[in-house]
């Protein structure tokens, strides 16, 4: 019960974040990107409910669409790499033999490569935005994807039902669609909700490091990234906000991850 | 209806089944009886052609003049499609989780006789209403149902595509005793009234006493007695089938 109470909790908390992002452009009272260099370094207060930073841009309405921007990015690369990791993990684990010995080395070699330095590398040498980002970030992210999606599946084609709707004579795809992967939705579900937290995590990163989202794009990364120098001349704000929306958000994702993996949700272990 | 000749089955070269053989006899109730371990599922999975990887099976089973295991994966599953029906040990793990009994039933019934789904639910739903279970089942999963609803479940997929032989193997292991009674009920009716051949393979001496016309006794991979129930009954040739009879309650 505890649990359940913790789960809505974070999901109210995430929704509220998530709701409010996408809605940016009429919740926010300013636009991001308006300058007004009558009003810089004004510490949260009236007309700005966070301040304004180095620009006059205002901290509040630059955090929502921000987070628009970070969201649609880690959105974006968690799709693709549920995808990349469904269908590697399942082909892996249904044909399963040589086959599927073969494809997991070569996963665990690709798990070998810390992902930051091939996104690093691949953003520095591209010059890349947004869209490239989030395509680099999903192209590495499926790894742990396809290795729940294999185990799944060879837990689930030995199972009772299973065999019997072979016998019977179910059609292949019918038996992949509503037997294998519709039971190993729960377990992808997680796997995913973590990719997410991961993702948002690694734009911020590379935003902060000064190579992710273009400076044009307000994202919490980059944010952080231009509040360095501004927290020297004690504009604490412009920094602290974005950085306790993100600490949030990836708590929050985190802890309803970790409620739905309660294996006590799950209806089928065998 | 049935007749196993010489069948053997290796498991990674091990030898599970011996040269067993036993005959199925059209209309009536058979047995195959034995401890655990003693084969009787391995006999059934060849049957099936539903060993598990790194399985030989060797020798003849015809049914209907036809070797089952000898003939093409498709002709197997036309067989098997329409002719013969299996009633597993465990009903709850014989459904997706994650599917609506109602659809589930279809495709164990109506889409293998190539029904469409309006049919399936004019005939199911009476035949669901004679075994007691109500239409709502359609509409929820398996797992907010019994196992004994759901060995009934079973059995009104093979009332409705009325196979020519049904096999059950231990169908009665995971339910309780008066379910267990009232199950035996449901396929003794099933036998008498569509005249279904049914192949029963069992560990419990009473529910043979009670259904079976014929048994074959297994012991360790080989057949080591074949009769009618009530011959072996009185008297029993085998060692090992005196030794089971005297172990009864």
């Amino acid at each position: 019960m505890k649990s359940r109470k913790m789960l809505a909790f974070w999901c109210i908390v995430l929704g509220i974040i998530v709701f409010s992002t996408v809605f940016s452009g009429n919740l926010a009272p300013y636009e991001p990107n308006d300058m007004n260099l009558d009003e810089v370094y004004l510490s949260p207060g009236d007309g700005h409910l966070l301040g304004t930073d180095h620009l006059g841009r205002d901290v509040f309405s630059r955090l929502l669409g921000g987070g628009k921007v970070t969201l649609t990015v880690a959105t974006v690369s968690v799709l693709l790499s549920l995808v990349l990791g469904v269908l590697y993990g399942g082909f892996s684990g249904y044909v399963g033999g040589i086959v599927d010995t073969a494809l997991m080395r070569l996963l665990e070699v690709f798990i070998t490569i810390p992902s930051l330095i091939i996104i690093l590398s691949f953003q520095a040498f591209m010059q890349g935005g947004m869209w490239s980002m989030a395509l680099i970030i999903g192209v590495t992210g499926w790894l742990s994807t396809a290795r729940i999606v294999r185990s799944e599946f060879i837990r689930l084609k030995e199972a009772e039902f299973v065999q019997m709707a072979k016998m019977f004579g179910t059609p292949i795809w019918k038996i992949i669609i509503s037997h294998l992967l519709k039971n190993s939705v729960p377990a992808i579900f997680v796997v995913t909700l973590f990719n997410f937290a991961n993702a948002i995590f690694i734009e911020v990163s590379l935003s902060f490091l000064g190579i992710g989202v273009p400076p044009a794009i307000p994202s919490w990364g980059n944010m952080l990234y231009y509040a360095q120098n501004d927290i020297l001349i004690g504009a604490w704000w412009i920094g602290l906000y974005p950085g306790i929306l993100i600490f949030i958000t990836i708590l929050a994702i985190n802890f309803i991850g970790e409620a739905l993996k309660d294996p006590e949700r799950r209806r089928f272990s065998a | 209806m049935l007749k196993v000749n010489q069948l053997s089955i290796e498991i990674n070269g091990k030898r599970i089944v011996d040269g067993s053989s036993f005959f199925v006899p059209r209309g009536r109730i058979t047995s195959i009886i034995g401890e655990s371990g003693s084969g009787k599922s391995m006999t059934i999975s060849a049957l099936l052609n539903i060993l598990p990887a790194g399985s030989k099976a060797a020798g003849q089973a015809f049914f209907d003049n036809k070797d089952l295991l000898a003939i093409s994966n498709k002709e197997m599953s036309a067989i098997r499609g329409s002719q013969i029906f299996t009633v597993f040990q465990d009903a709850l793990n014989s459904f997706n989780p994650s599917v609506k009994m109602g659809k589930q039933l279809y495709e164990f019934s109506g889409r293998r006789i190539r029904h469409s789904v309006a049919e399936f639910h004019l005939k199911m739903d009476d035949i669901l209403n004679d075994l007691g279970l109500s239409k709502a089942i359609m509409e929820q999963y398996p797992f907010e149902l019994s196992g004994g609803m759901l060995q009934r479940c079973m059995i009104a997929c093979a009332l409705y595509v009325r196979p020519r032989l049904l096999i059950a193997d231990e169908p009665t292991s995971a339910l309780d005793t008066l379910l267990q009674k009232e199950f035996i009920e449901l396929l003794k009716g099933l036998n008498e009234k569509q005249g279904t051949t049914i192949l029963l393979i069992t560990h419990d001496l009473d529910i043979v006493a009670e259904v079976a016309d014929k048994m074959v006794i297994m012991h360790k991979g080989k057949v080591v007695e074949v009769g009618n129930v009530a011959e072996v009954f009185e008297r029993p040739k085998n060692a090992y089938t005196k030794r089971l009879l005297e172990s009864r309650f």
